[in-house]
């Protein structure tokens, strides 16, 4: 006896705005502790490296829309783990991360910039310039930032820690994604 | 026949054409002679072409063929496709028109369609019920109802759970490229998960496993297992279908899966390929997931519908037993105690019967008789169970004979009244106007024939009898020569006196006629003949002080006998001093009625 169950199904929830977002960095930049912040208001100081990709998601009312935001939280990228392109693919925007305490991430960020734009095309995204709550530790040139601005970059210094700057950077990229 | 100048074939095939020929009337007929035929035909085809009401009445009359002959072609889908929207606008306008006439035609479809889907869900009512028994019964539902209360399952879904063969349980379309779910359905009583989140983990493993192994393209992981669940995953062009799975699936699922996908991208390709996160235009590929949520259940063994029947008859024919038992233990009981009234004296049971669910005893009862109420209480059964309907009557048991005899004689303590075979028997001691009144009155009573007295003893004569020893015995001493009593025994006569009354009495009672004789003694010293008048003055003197002490003088004689009648030998003086007395003597005479203790044979 094989049944279809159409007529007691259930209703999954209605349409909705879908956007699939990366979160690409060097590792221990903050990437996942932002969406932690971002998703679930929390923080904790306990490093757990991601090993592949971590999913989650946040819905966010932009202007008359509501978006699901699906986060996809990406490994750190070092020599040990390579970044998955295919990850990235279909990707409608991303946030770069970087650690404002390490120089070498920073840089990491503006290449990984020219890597997407080479593999995907022009896609919307935004720079975090994380652990702002260590300011005083930052190896950050003012220069170098203002360079980026002038090259159009929306750059955001957040914390996951206390949540500095964090809801206005996703905002951002979602404002950007629904241009 | 004339040549013609021109070549023949040169024909105007328009019969309107000018032809100028110097010629002409000999070429016309000759044309005529050869074409005719033909023109003819061809003007006829040209009026069927042209003419519409023709065309349609040709074609009227092979289209039915010609569809006949497309279906055998294989070309039905095509001829379907083609007829779709012209079959649906007719039926819609029908319906639009007048509802009535396609629901007639129907009718005959829906009744049975209707029936069967009742059916169909009676049973399936009754399988989940039966499942529900077994399970409950059994050891391993006990471990499923412990199952239910650890994971926070309903025992039902328990139950669901392992009766199931497999179960689809979510289906995803997930859109390739970005790994968004585009569509999602799920089956009834399952924890939905984000589709998002599912969908998202599904396409990176699937990226995943593309990029670690190099695999050649298209190709994909397609079967997951996630403990209990498998994940089977269809991969096409745009997008993946991704069904989770509980249990096994037949292997034939994967052929479904493919198909819906097929359609799916016939459907939806180009909305998949330009999709930009927007799932409004997907909603209507929700249904046709939907459709792929099978499901299928153990086939349950014939017997277990059977076992059933049998517990369920076994216990009602326990119930009906001991039901049974219990009525006929109740009856035994209440016929015990139907014995019993019949053995009790005074009551006679006619009928005994059970009635709207009370024990109806009807019968006669003596007054006297013993009260069936208490006698039910004592026998242990209620009061409310009964209902008695007695008559009065008179009963000839001895018992209540007796009862009755002494309700009406009212025996003094000393005696016992006794009943055999009619006859009444009082034994013990009563007074003669006792014994009396029973003789008297005891035949009148009903049951009574005969009355015996002889185990009733006569207390009046026994002191009549008493009392005349006494007065018999009594001497009243005078001293010598003297006919006053000695002052010792003249207190002796004084307490006689009282005796000697009721002795008369006690001898009226008996109806005794009753004398006392006063003898007067003297002792033999001296003369005879002042003796003889010396006693009798000394038993006139007791004479003279017992009447006048109120003794009736009527039943009083004296006399004087000297020395005649000595009491004692006159050995020495103090048996002199008994010679000098008064004795008495009682006689009774003949009686004033003739009676006897003895029986008297009574009038009924
Ligand atoms: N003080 C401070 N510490 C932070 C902040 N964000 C992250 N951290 C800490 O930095 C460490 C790494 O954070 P993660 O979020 O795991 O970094 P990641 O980028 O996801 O690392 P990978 O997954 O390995 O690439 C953790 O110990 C965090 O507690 C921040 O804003 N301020
Ligand atoms: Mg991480």
């Amino acid at each position: 006896m094989v049944l279809p169950q159409a007529q007691l199904l259930q209703r999954p929830s209605p349409a909705m705005l879908l956007k699939k977002v990366c979160m690409l960095g060097s590792f221990a930049v903050g990437k996942t502790s932002l969406v932690r912040r971002y998703v679930g208001g929390i923080f904790s100081d306990t490093y757990l490296t991601t090993v592949g990709v971590k999913i989650d998601n946040k819905i966010v009312q932009a202007r008359e829309n509501e978006v699901k935001v699906v986060l996809w939280d990406l490994a750190g990228d070092d020599e040990f783990q390579k970044m998955r392109w295919t990850y990235l693919r279909g990707a409608f925007g991303y946030l770069l991360v970087a650690d404002g305490t390490r120089a070498a991430t920073l840089a990491k960020a503006e290449a990984l910039e020219q890597e997407m734009r080479q593999e995907l095309g022009a896609k919307p995204f935004v720079l975090l310039i994380n652990k702002s709550d260590r300011r005083s530790e930052w190896e950050m040139e003012p220069a170098w930032q203002e360079g980026l601005v002038a090259r159009g970059w929306d750059i955001f210094h957040t914390s996951a820690k206390t949540g500095e700057g964090v809801e206005k950077a996703f905002s951002k990229l979602t404002a950007k994604m629904l241009l | 026949m004339p040549m013609p100048e021109e070549p023949i074939f040169r024909l105007p095939l328009d019969p309107d054409e000018e032809v100028s020929s110097g010629n002409g009337g000999s070429f016309e007929e000759l044309r005529h002679l050869i074409l005719a035929p033909e023109q003819e035909d061809l003007a006829r085809l040209r009026e069927r072409v042209e003419n519409a009401e023709q065309r349609t009445s040709d074609l009227s009359a092979v289209l039915p063929e010609a569809i006949h002959l497309r279906r055998q072609e294989g070309g039905e889908e095509a001829l379907g496709e083609a007829l779709r929207p012209t079959v649906e606008e007719a039926l819609r306008e029908s319906v639009r028109k007048d509802p009535g006439t396609l629901a007639d035609a129907l009718f005959p479809v829906m009744g049975p369609a209707i029936r069967r889907s009742i059916l169909q869900t009676l049973r399936s009512f009754f399988d989940s019920f039966n499942e529900a028994m077994d399970h409950s019964l059994s050891l391993r539902g006990v471990q499923w109802r412990i199952e239910a209360l650890r994971t926070g399952r309903s025992f039902s879904e328990i139950i669901l759970l392992h009766s199931l063969v497999f179960r689809v349980e979510q289906v995803f379309l997930i859109h390739k490229k970005t790994g968004l779910p585009l569509a999602h359905a799920v089956a009834p009583a399952v924890a939905m998960q984000d589709a998002s989140l599912v969908s998202g983990m599904l396409s990176a493993i699937q990226d995943f496993v593309r990029d670690s192994f190099h695999s050649a393209k298209g190709e994909i992981l397609q079967k997951i297992n996630v403990g209990e669940m498998e994940v089977w995953v269809e991969d096409g062009p745009y997008a993946i279908l991704a069904a989770v799975i509980r249990g096994i699936p037949p292997p034939d699922y994967r052929l479904r899966m493919a198909e819906t996908l097929e359609h799916i991208h016939r459907n939806f390709a180009s909305q998949m390929e330009r999709f930009q996160g927007d799932t409004g235009p997907f909603a209507r590929a929700t249904e046709e997931l939907s459709r792929c949520l099978e499901f299928q259940y153990k086939e349950k063994q014939s017997s277990h519908p059977r076992s059933y029947a049998l517990v369920f008859a076994g216990v009602v024919l326990v119930l009906l037993a001991g039901w049974w038992s219990y009525r006929a233990w109740e009856n035994h009981r209440w016929g015990q105690f139907v014995e019993t009234l019949r053995g009790e004296p005074g009551l006679v049971v006619t009928d005994f019967e059970r009635q709207h669910g009370r024990y109806e005893i009807r019968g006669l009862r003596d007054p006297l008789a013993a009260d069936p109420q208490t006698l039910l209480s004592s026998a242990g059964l209620d009061q409310r169970d009964a209902a008695f309907h007695w008559a009065p009557y008179y009963a000839m048991d001895d018992a209540i004979l007796e009862k009755r005899a002494s309700a009406l004689l009212r025996p003094p303590s000393g005696v016992n009244l006794k009943v055999t075979d009619g006859m009444l028997r009082p034994e013990g001691e009563a007074s003669t106007v006792w014994a009396a009144e029973v003789r008297d009155r005891a035949p009148l009573l009903p049951g009574i024939r005969g009355v015996d007295l002889s185990q009733l003893t006569d207390t009046d004569q026994a002191e009549f009898n008493r009392l005349q020893s006494l007065v018999q015995t009594a001497i009243i001493r005078f001293p010598l020569s003297s006919a006053t009593p000695t002052p010792e025994d003249l207190e002796t006569l004084r307490r006689l006196t009282p005796q000697i009354k009721s002795l008369f009495e006690k001898a009226q009672l008996l109806r005794k006629n009753v004398e006392v004789d006063i003898v007067g003694h003297s002792d033999s010293s001296g003369e005879e003949s002042t003796n003889i008048p010396l006693s009798q003055s000394r038993a006139d003197r007791v004479l003279y002080q017992l009447t006048r002490d109120g003794v009736a003088r009527v039943a009083l004689r004296s006399r004087g006998v000297a020395s005649a009648e000595p009491l004692r030998k006159e050995e020495n003086e103090e048996a002199r001093q008994y010679n000098r007395s008064v004795t008495f003597r009682i006689s009774a005479v003949a009686p004033l009625h003739g009676s006897s203790a003895g029986a008297t044979p009574a009038t009924p």
